[in-house]
């Protein structure tokens, strides 16, 4: 069936649905995923979803916006969006990205350069709403034609000729959900526009004027993080019930007598997990301890409410949020009185507190902020561990976090370690700040809603899966076991939920870990193989 | 003098409406960083990585190359190196345009030159001026063809590519035009009847010192028109990229200044968090200051 060509004023003609997304469009996939046949069911929406919420972009629901019943309702929010979208052009309500979105709002040259570089884009066997450009120029037409004198008037002539109604208005709401914010594209423009950012910018404009957004990043993500301490709901309680937990697991598994330190006052480090670490790879905080105590390290975990849960979702949909997070993480390193906070293998906690938050940071709360990759790489290649790298002689390809690469320049740390400690490592291609990202970014990885999932590892995962298949090309036989290494928790969700969605394990032997996670199972002195495979849990 | 003034206004316009954009940009406030990397004044990290990769990075001194920069400003700024790479077929047409162009201000610029050695006294018949109208000659008629040929190529591409077509609008053909226009008469006026670009040189010397002028054909008169006019629309337009892009790369891509205590980014950070916000959504109370919102705990 031919694809019908969508156009940049299809957006806002009431339509069932623009596009129909059909897994035998999408980029070929590597072997043993080479046939069309070999892509897994993409599950549909119900009737009652359909009805019920705004689906009417590609059949996906990431918002679960519902339908205004009325017209009165629609333009109401119409207008709140057009008085957003002001607010984003103002200094005093969104300083924190003034200059970069305006830059972005006025000198795209449309000259699509940017296309190629997107993972969703190409993926998705080039879905012309998923063009880096599609929501962009949209939002810029509206922004042309409804905030610029004389926009109306010269709306032909300058191309801006599109209608703002509530169509309109709830696909683009949609579509800042079909972006990762890798800002893979941004780094192709050759006029430095950010197509990322016009996500960004979008997410906040529905977030901050509107209060829309995906549940898990609002009101169970942030405000949860901020009420209850974390957003997953550990509570500080059930983090020392946790915590004394992983301590007995650590003695099972190694034998030694390990106590994670709480709130040590004056420590050097205060460590930062995403907490999700906790719950659902407690390996990972366990290798962190194990490898801090053997390296003699003076650190501390916080069992304050915030503290001890690195994440930061407003960096990926509200200023607001980000800095409420971001100050607490300070304040309670500062209450504590540590010399640094080092933050754990999670991605967008790195940047959300290194990179954006710098300058929402001051005074005495502006205590540094450092990788763990730097401080483990430290331990690694000094020699401050005994370690054998014939313990993890298996093929091992790492995955780079955007957030931790592109987004932060810190690239060669983690395959410093890997080089050192893994002899099968090979690098995937592109890597380094060139790297594509999981398909899990900006809080994907965290959206279960209905057929999202799917979406998300057949359409934004694809290009990572891709990477990951072609990497392990020589040896993709399932009786040779391989590990694909993200040292992020996000993307470690990503990438678990494109190998189940694929059966990756049955079918190729590829399972995932973390960084510190390696390090453990080179250690010397633990007597069992530290890594877990899927077949021995 | 109708022409001179022409002229005189389309310069005025240029430089104020410029610089007024240029002043607009750099008068924006402080924004949180959004760096992208490569950075190339990350001094030895040309793969990509920042200062962040050193164990206890803010005690190191902070060490930029501007060298590093540089290296990457002339190529692209020279050969639109970013498109040769990622868009090769559009480099196709957008080289020869953008080298069209830079040698057509060149070649303003040689008969400026030659029009105030001219109006110094040096004889028409001697090196210097020969040199410098000669030079006048290859960049003018250089870059009229080379310039001509990389905007069809961009008409061509706007109008026959699929991924350009989609996004065009009528202002990107009629910007095409004019400037196409430009060089075509510029062309048609060197091969018809100002082949050493002297009569060019007399209208350059006629504006330098307020004095009438005679002589010019009516390719050359079309030229000059079109040229002035281009001159004085250009600012109004997303062509003033080149403004622009200084402020994407030094100012957002590459602006991973670090924020120190008592640093001049902390005093303006101070600033920058008592403005009033007035978002409207639930979890924020409009008209608070950020520094109050971002503290204030949450109900
Ligand atoms: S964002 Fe940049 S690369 Fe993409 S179309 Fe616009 S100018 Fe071209
Ligand atoms: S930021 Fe990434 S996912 Fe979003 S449009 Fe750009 S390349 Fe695509």
């Amino acid at each position: 069936m031919k694809r019908q060509t969508i156009r940049l004023k299809d957006i806002s003609k009431s339509s069932e649905q623009m596009v129909e997304l059909n897994p035998a469009d999408f980029m070929r996939l590597p072997y043993p995923y080479d046939t069309v046949d070999s892509e897994p069911a993409f599950k549909q929406l119900t009737e009652e979803q359909k009805k019920k919420y705004e689906v009417s972009v590609d059949g996906v629901v990431a918002l679960s916006l519902p339908r205004p019943e009325t017209k009165a309702e629609e333009d109401e929010l119409v207008r709140k969006f057009l008085s957003g979208l002001g607010k984003l052009l103002t200094k005093e309500n969104n300083w924190t990205f003034l200059q970069p979105l305006s830059l972005t709002l006025e000198y795209c040259a449309k000259c699509q350069t940017c296309n190629d570089a997107c993972p969703i884009y190409t993926g998705s066997g080039k879905q012309e709403i998923y063009r880096p450009t599609y929501r962009s120029e949209i939002l810029r037409m509206i922004y042309n034609k409804y905030l610029k004198r004389g926009g109306k008037a010269l709306a032909k002539f300058t191309g801006n000729d599109i209608d703002l109604n509530w169509t309109t208005v709830a696909r683009l709401a949609e579509l800042a959900y079909r972006c990762t914010l890798c800002r893979r594209c941004a780094q192709t423009c050759p006029m430095g526009v950010d197509n990322g950012l016009v996500t960004h910018e979008l997410r906040k404009l529905f977030s901050q004027e509107m209060g829309i957004a995906p549940i898990e990043l609002h009101s169970s993500g942030s405000m949860k993080h901020l009420k209850d301490g974390s957003s997953t709901g550990l509570i500080p309680v059930a983090l020392k019930d946790t915590v004394e937990f992983l301590e007995d697991d650590i003695k099972d598994r190694t034998g030694l007598d390990i106590k994670f330190p709480m709130d040590k006052e004056g420590a050097d480090i205060l460590l930062i997990h995403n907490a999700g670490e906790f719950l659902a790879w407690p390996e990972n905080p366990m290798a962190f301890a194990i490898i801090f105590e053997a390296a003699g390290l003076n650190w501390t975990l916080s069992s304050q409410s915030i503290g001890y849960d690195a994440v930061n979702y407003g960096l990926w949909y509200d200023d607001v949020q980000l800095a409420r997070v971001a100050l607490k993480h300070a304040q309670i390193a500062k209450e504590l009185g540590v010399k640094k906070i080092v933050i754990g293998e999670c991605g967008h906690a790195h940047k959300a507190i290194s990179v954006i938050a710098d300058r929402v940071i001051t005074g005495e709360l502006n205590i540094p902020r450092e990788s763990c990759m730097t401080l483990l790489e430290d331990i690694v290649l000094n020699g401050k561990l005994n370690l054998d790298p014939k313990r993890n002689d298996f093929p091992v390809t790492l995955h780079d976090p955007c957030n931790l690469v592109r987004l932060m320049g810190v690239v060669k740390p983690q395959r410093n370690i890997l080089n050192k400690i893994c002899p099968q490592f090979r690098e995937m291609e592109p890597h380094g700040v060139k790297n594509y990202c999981c398909g899990g970014g900006s809080g994907f990885a965290i959206m279960p809603s209905m057929n999202f999932p799917d979406w998300r590892s057949s359409v934004s995962g694809r290009m990572k899966f891709k990477q990951i298949l072609d990497a392990f090309q020589d040896v993709i036989d399932p009786n040779i076991r391989k590990m694909v290494c993200a040292p992020c928790s996000n993307c470690k969700g990503g990438i678990r939920e494109i190998l189940s969605y694929y059966d990756a394990w049955e079918k190729t032997g590829i399972a995932y870990t973390g960084l510190v996670e390696f390090i453990v199972n080179a250690m010397v002195d633990i007597g069992e193989p530290y890594i877990e495979w899927p077949d021995e849990m | 003098m109708l022409l001179q003034l022409l002229s005189y206004v389309a310069f005025m316009v240029f430089l104020v409406v410029v610089l007024a954009k240029v002043v607009k940009y750099a008068r924006m406030p402080l924004h949180l960083r959004w760096e992208l990397y490569p950075i190339p004044h990350e001094k030895g990290r040309e793969y990509g990585g920042s200062y962040f990769e050193e164990l206890d990075w803010w005690k190191k001194p902070v060490e930029k190359s501007l060298i590093g920069e540089i290296k990457f400003m002339i190529p692209e700024i020279l050969f639109v190196r970013g498109v040769y790479h990622d868009n090769r077929k559009l480099w196709y047409a957008s080289f020869p345009f953008h080298f069209g162009i830079y040698l057509v201000i060149g070649w303003l610029a040689l008969l400026f030159v030659g029009a105030l050695v001219n109006i110094a006294g040096l004889p028409s018949v001697n090196p210097i001026t020969t040199f410098i109208q000669s030079l006048a000659v290859i960049f003018g008629a250089v870059g009229f063809v080379v310039g001509s040929i990389g905007c069809l190529g961009l008409l061509m591409l706007r109008t026959f590519d699929r991924n350009l077509r989609h996004f065009a609008a009528p202002k990107d053909y009629f910007n095409l035009l004019f400037i196409l226009a430009i060089f075509l008469t510029g062309l048609l006026s060197w091969t018809s009847s100002d082949p050493s670009f002297e009569v060019s040189r007399d209208y350059m010397k006629s504006l330098i010192a307020f004095s009438p002028m005679t002589g010019a054909s009516p390719s050359l008169t079309a030229h000059i028109a079109l040229l002035s006019l281009f001159i004085m629309y250009l600012p109004f337009t997303q062509m003033t990229h080149f403004v622009a892009k200084y402020f994407t790369w030094h100012t957002v891509r590459w602006d991973d200044e670090r924020n120190m205590r008592g640093s001049a980014i902390e005093a303006r950070v101070g600033k920058v968090l008592n403005y009033k916000q007035n978002w409207s959504a639930p979890h924020i109370k409009s008209g608070d200051s950020w520094a109050t919102i971002a503290t204030e705990e949450v109900e």
